[in-house]
C-alpha cells in the first residue's frame, strides 16, 4: 500500500497516568486510510475512547507519535510537507477532523442553525448566509429541514446526534471521528443515527468509529480494532475479527457481547 | 421621633437628596462597570494555565511528567491564577471600609486629582477613589461569581467547540461565557443591588451620595428620622426595580432551556 493512502498515521501512542502507574494507551501503533471505515471494539476501560480523543489532541497523549497531514501534531513543532520545521497549529487540523460525542455536546444556548454556522463562519470566515444555505442543504440530507430554527433542548436524543454529525460536517473534514455514537440514544433511535454514519461511509467519508453496535462493525466497517488495557490486541477486516478471532481475550469478548 | 413639621423641616433640603440619588447612581453605575471588567479578567487569570511546564517541549513534558516529584510539581506553578487569587482573598478578607480609607487616604494621597465639579455638585477628588475602591472590592467578590459560572459549564461544551477548531478565545466568547453569564445572573444581580447599597460607606470620605445627604440635613435641622426614612426610600426604589429588571432578561435569555 502507498504510505500516501495513509490519512493518519499513530505510532507507539502512550497515555500514562501517575508516573506511569496508570496506562490508559500503552503503545498503540496503527494506519488510517483514506476512506477507511474503522472500527475501535473493546471492553469499557479498554483505552478506545481515549484512542479517539488522542487523534484530535482533547486527551494530551504523553508518548509516540501521531501524523496527520503530515505533520506529528503532537509536537509543539514539527517538519511540514516539504520538510520545513514549522509550528504546529491544532486548531487547524482539528477543523479537519470531525467529531462526534456520545453526548451530543450541542450548544443548548444557539438554534440548530447557529450550532451549524458558528465554526465555519469564525473559523473560515464563510459568509453567514453562504454557511445557513449549506446547514439548510444538510440538515435536509438528514431529515430534520424543518429544525432549523429549534434549540437542541426540543429535539430527540436520536436528532441531537443527527445535527451533531452534520455539525461537523459543515468544516468539510477529512476525516470523522465517532466516540460511542449511539451509546447515550434510546434503542429505537440508535437506527436513524447509524443510517446517517452509513450513508457517510458509502459516500466515501473516512471513519473511526468507537462503538458497541457490533452489527454497525461487522456491515460498514472495513478494518476493526479489537483493544484491551490500552493496548492494540488485534486487527483486521470484520470477517476476521468475528469469526476467526485469535486472541483469547477477544474471545472472551465477542463470547460476551455477541 | 416622626413628624409632620419634621419632614416638611426636611423637605427643604430634598435638592440635597436629589444630587446625592445621581450620585449613587453614577457610583454604583460605574462600579459595577469596573468591577465587571476587573472580575472577567480575574477570572480568566484564576483558571489560566500558565506556567514554565507548559513552555517545556513536549518530549521534555512527558520525561518530566513521568519523573514526578518537586521539579514536576513546581513546574506547574501558575503565577498568574497565585496572583489573582492572593487580591481576591485579601479584597473578599478585609472590611470595605478598611480597602475605602487605605485607597483614599494611602493610595490617593499622593494624586493629585482635578477639583472639578461632575454635574456641578459630584466633587471629582472624592468621587474617583470611591469609585476605585467599590470596584476593587466587588471586582473580587465578581471574580469568584464568575469562575464558579464559567466552571459549571459541562466539559463537553468545549470539547465540541474545540473539536470545531475553534480557539480557546473563541470558544469562551460565543460557547463558554454566554451559557456561564445566563447561570450565573442571579448571582450577578444579587451583586448589583449590594454594590447600590454599600456605595453608601463612600460618605464616610466625602463622596456626596445619599447618606451625605442625610448627614446634612440632620446637621442643619437636628431631624433624622426623617431624613432616615427618606433615605430608606430612594434606596428601596433603586435596589427593588433593578432586581426585576434583571429576572426580565433572566427569564428572556433562558430561551434554550424549556420550552
Amino acid at each position: 500500500m502507498a504510505t500516501r493512502d495513509n490519512i493518519i498515521q499513530v505510532k507507539d501512542l502512550k497515555k500514562h497516568y501517575n508516573q506511569g502507574k496508570i496506562k490508559a494507551l500503552d503503545g498503540v501503533t496503527v494506519d488510517i486510510q483514506r476512506g477507511d471505515v474503522m472500527v475501535v471494539i473493546g471492553p469499557s476501560g479498554s483505552g478506545k475512547s481515549t484512542f479517539l480523543r488522542s487523534l484530535n489532541l482533547l486527551e494530551e497523549p504523553t508518548g509516540g507519535s501521531i501524523h496527520f497531514g503530515g505533520m506529528d501534531i503532537t509536537k509543539k513543532k514539527s517538519k511540514d510537507a516539504n520538510g520545513n520545521l514549522v509550528k504546529v497549529n491544532i486548531n487547524l487540523h482539528r477543523q479537519k477532523m470531525g467529531m462526534v460525542f456520545q453526548h451530543f455536546n450541542l450548544f443548548p444556548h444557539m438554534t440548530i442553525l447557529d450550532n451549524m454556522t458558528l465554526a465555519p463562519v469564525q473559523v473560515k470566515g464563510m459568509k453567514k448566509d453562504e454557511a445557513e444555505e449549506k446547514a439548510k442543504h444538510l440538515l435536509e440530507r438528514v431529515g430534520l429541514g424543518d429544525r432549523a430554527n429549534a434549540y437542541p433542548i426540543q429535539l430527540s436524543g436520536g436528532q441531537k446526534q443527527r445535527i451533531a454529525i452534520v455539525r461537523a460536517l459543515m468544516m468539510e473534514p477529512e476525516v470523522m471521528l465517532f466516540d460511542e455514537p449511539t451509546s447515550a440514544l434510546d434503542p429505537e433511535m440508535v437506527g436513524e443515527v447509524l443510517e446517517v454514519m452509513k450513508e457517510l461511509a458509502r459516500g466515501g467519508m473516512t471513519m473511526v468509529v468507537v462503538t458497541h453496535e457490533m452489527g454497525f462493525a461487522r456491515e460498514v466497517g472495513n478494518r476493526v480494532l479489537f483493544m484491551d488495557h490500552g493496548q492494540l490486541l488485534e486487527q483486521g477486516t470484520p470477517a476476521e475479527i468475528f469469526d476467526h478471532p485469535q486472541h483469547p481475550r477477544l474471545h472472551d469478548f465477542l463470547s460476551k457481547v455477541l | 421621633m416622626l413628624s409632620a413639621a419634621g419632614f416638611a423641616k426636611t423637605w427643604k433640603y430634598i435638592e440635597l437628596f436629589k444630587e446625592g440619588l445621581v450620585c449613587t447612581v453614577s457610583l454604583s453605575a460605574l462600579t459595577v462597570l469596573f468591577g465587571f471588567f476587573l472580575a472577567l479578567f480575574l477570572a480568566v487569570f484564576r483558571l489560566s494555565d500558565i506556567n514554565v511546564f507548559r513552555f517545556l517541549s513536549r518530549e521534555s513534558q512527558w520525561r518530566l511528567r513521568e519523573k514526578g516529584g518537586f521539579v514536576y510539581a513546581a513546574s506547574r506553578f501558575n503565577p498568574v491564577s497565585f496572583l489573582a487569587t492572593v487580591y481576591v482573598e485579601i479584597f473578599r478578607a478585609t472590611p470595605m471600609l478598611v480597602q475605602l480609607f487605605f485607597i483614599y487616604y494611602v493610595l490617593f494621597a499622593g494624586v493629585e486629582l482635578p477639583s472639578f465639579k461632575l454635574f456641578g455638585f459630584i466633587r471629582f477628588d472624592r468621587f474617583v477613589p470611591g469609585v476605585v475602591a467599590l470596584a476593587l472590592n466587588s471586582g473580587a467578590y465578581l471574580c469568584e461569581i464568575i469562575r464558579a459560572g464559567i466552571q459549571s459549564i459541562d466539559g463537553g461544551q468545549t470539547e465540541a467547540a474545540r473539536s470545531l477548531g475553534l480557539s480557546q478565545w473563541q470558544n469562551m466568547r460565543f460557547v463558554v461565557l454566554p451559557q456561564a453569564v445566563k447561570n450565573i445572573l442571579p448571582a450577578i444581580a444579587n451583586e448589583f443591588v449590594t454594590i447600590i447599597k454599600e456605595s453608601s460607606i463612600c460618605y464616610t470620605i466625602g463622596v456626596q451620595e445619599i447618606m451625605y445627604a442625610v448627614a446634612s440635613t440632620k446637621g442643619a435641622t437636628y431631624r433624622i428620622a426623617e431624613p432616615l426614612v427618606i433615605a430608606t426610600v430612594i434606596y428601596f426604589c433603586l435596589t427593588f426595580p433593578t432586581s426585576k429588571i434583571i429576572a426580565y432578561f433572566e427569564r428572556r435569555m433562558s430561551r434554550g432551556d424549556k420550552r
